[in-house]
């Protein structure tokens, strides 16, 4: 196996002993500290024998560790469980929401990324000049600001006082019904399923969620990105490259950006996991119908299988998302594909 | 960079460099002037309120529900007619209380774990990074969200759950100099004269890599407040009236569907003032201690 195999599959085998470590920590602390939820589950009227039968339904009837060891067992199996909630299996749940967060998270990410880096470039080519003070503050704000209170005034801004998005009512509007489902991913369907009015409609519904995850993950991409851009091009061979009469495009673009990519890539892994892992607030917000509010819904109703099933999937995630980042060095960096 | 290299860049750039070296100074000087100027402000606020608000925070009905902001109500009232204003000046004692207290467990505990993985190495090392990786995995609102949740709310919850939520970073940041100093000749000289293991780390190696830990304990704040915020909003954390500023962006989120954007806005004001004034202060310190950047 070559040595780039051999270090995909160590990072990938990483996984169980966090994925492990992550569910065994959740588990216990999930149980411990909220003790029972059979009340939240049961009618108030319900006898002691009703309690009894939907506790032991809900698999919380024998002591800690044979429940562990259950879950263990099944998880072997790649069963996590069944949701105390929707009754239904918590891979199933997660697969149903998977889209929405994805798709959201996608726009938003790109959003963030093709507007950040070049905010970061021009903030480094004008350093300390007014283009620089102006950009570094919007960007300071855009980290300071809590991403809910973005999402509210937006939807003041563009839904209460100006009309020109709609409400925050989730994927579609009320009462429309969602195209078949293919991929899950309802820009990709409706065009599927030939509705081009519809998949404007999905648009649009996107639109305020997707800039706010865009506004705050473009503002820390845009400070490394700066950072970065001012060390390289303080460098010797940007100098180099300008007394030698390139272009400032060229320069800036091609040689300076492509230098002090590696610690933009880094961050952008980990704004990747923050964003796929459910932008828990966001979501709740735009009642968006993704695994963020799934895992707030879990938390509040005691769903210990759900909750633990989000857990295991947002940690599999970072490990994931750091794995891309090393990967992407690689083709950013020639030095690193010589280990 | 060797001789040849500093003479080269004299002789290219002698002009050039040094105002921008001086601007840079001068810059960093500025952020970290405007970030202590802010948090001035605000722990000035948050004492004033102890002995003078406007109205009373806690009484709703001072004046009617949703006024807009006028000369009487400044920033306006919350649908429960309590004034605005005075909420958010005793909000500044609740956020800004519990993001300080919490940054102070989580540094000390952190550093101190940290410098004992690090100086230590070997087993002690290996375990502490294991365990810290695994709680990283873990998103750190998530993790709050559900401690807060199942242990209740409470001023103190919450502190202890952020102050724990820091400990992974500080530990790690405070290992990585550590490590990386202990063999270094001043450590070796200090051991050399018989100081024992935990003077060297905490005596000697300790108080050299204070610069980076400060500098993150400033943006580990801005974060704190954030997920105060955060954990405010969802109505965790603390009870229902607390003026703290993202429960008060919870309490207006209705109005801002009906127009009365006031109640949601201005406690947003308020955590953008503070995390932007703690994010300042870390960038200046940063600068200023990273020898790397300074330049």
């Amino acid at each position: 196996m070559t040595p780039l195999g051999r270090m995909i599959l160590r990072r990938l085998l990483w996984v169980f002993p966090v994925a492990f470590g992550v569910v065994t920590l959740t588990f216990f602390m999930a149980r411990v500290f909220n003790g029972d939820p059979t009340e939240l589950y049961a009618p108030p009227e319900a006898t002691d024998a009703l309690r009894a039968q939907i506790r032991a339904r809900l698999g919380l009837a024998d002591p800690l560790p044979v429940q562990y060891l259950h879950y263990l067992t099944d998880l072997l199996r790649f069963d996590l469980g069944t949701s105390f909630t929707t009754g239904q299996s918590v891979a199933s749940d997660l697969w149903d929401r998977l889209p929405a967060t994805l798709e959201l998270g996608l726009v938003g990410l790109t959003l963030g990324i093709t507007v950040g880096i070049p905010i970061g470039v021009i903030a480094a080519v004008y350093r300390e000049r007014w283009p620089d003070f102006l950009l570094r503050g919007v960007t300071l704000s855009g980290m300071a600001l809590p991403q809910f209170w973005i999402g509210l005034v937006l939807i003041w801004i563009f839904f209460v006082s100006l009309g020109w998005f709609p409400g925050p009512v989730g994927r579609l509007p009320i009462g429309v019904a969602l195209p078949p489902k293919v991929t899950g991913f309802l820009l990709i369907d409706t065009l599927i399923a030939g509705k081009p009015a519809l998949w404007w409609l999905t648009l649009r519904q996107l639109a305020l969620p997707a800039i706010t995850l865009g506004f705050s993950s473009a503002a820390p991409i845009a400070r490394v990105t700066r950072a970065a851009m001012v060390e390289a091009m303080q460098s010797d061979y940007i100098r180099t490259a300008v007394a030698m009469g390139h272009g400032n495009r060229i320069v800036w673009f091609r040689y300076s950006l492509r230098n002090a990519l590696l610690p933009v890539v880094t961050l952008i892994g980990g704004v990747a996991g923050h964003i796929f892992a459910g932008a828990v607030l966001l979501e709740s917000i735009f009642a968006w119908p993704g695994l963020g509010q799934y895992a707030l819904q879990a938390i509040e109703r005691s769903d210990f299988a759900a909750l633990q099933g989000f857990v295991i999937y947002a940690s599999l995630l970072y490990v994931l998302a750091f794995l891309a980042v090393d990967l992407l060095y690689m083709v950013i960096d020639p030095r690193m594909r010589t280990p | 960079m060797s001789r040849h290299d500093l003479l080269a860049a004299d002789a290219v750039a002698p002009a050039e460099a040094k105002p921008a070296k001086a601007r840079r100074r001068l810059r960093t000087t500025w952020s970290l002037r405007i970030g202590v100027v802010v948090l001035a402000l605000y722990i000035a606020v948050a004492l004033l309120s102890l002995v003078w608000t406007p109205y009373d925070p806690l009484t709703p009905g001072v004046g009617d529900g949703y006024d807009a902001p006028s000369w009487a109500f400044l920033l306006g009232t919350d649908r429960l007619g309590s004034d605005m204003l005075s909420r958010l000046m005793m909000g500044a004692r609740y956020d800004l209380g519990i993001a300080l207290t919490a940054v102070a467990i989580a540094s000390i505990v952190g550093t101190t774990l940290g410098t004992i993985a690090g100086y230590h190495g070997g087993v002690v090392d290996t375990v502490a990074l294991r365990t810290v990786e695994i709680f990283q995995a873990f998103p750190g609102l998530l993790f709050a969200m559900l401690v807060v949740q199942a242990v209740g709310a409470g001023l103190l919850n919450v502190i202890l759950v952020l102050s724990f939520v820091g400990i992974p970073d500080y530990l790690r940041l405070a290992r990585a100099e550590i490590h990386a100093k202990k063999s270094w000749q001043y450590a070796e000289a200090a051991r050399m004269v018989g100081n024992p293991p935990w003077r060297v780390a905490f005596r000697h190696l300790l108080p050299n890599s204070v610069g980076p830990v400060l500098a993150f304990t400033s943006i580990n704040a801005a974060f704190a407040a954030l997920i105060t915020a955060s954990l405010g909003f969802l109505g965790l954390g603390l009870p229902p009236n607390t003026p703290e500023w993202g429960n008060m962006i919870a309490r207006g989120q209705d109005g801002v569907m009906t127009g009365q954007w006031w109640v949601s806005f201005f406690p947003g004001l308020a955590i953008l003032g503070l995390t932007g004034a703690f994010y300042l202060m870390g960038d200046a310190l940063a600068d200023l201690t990273d020898p790397r950047r300074r330049r």
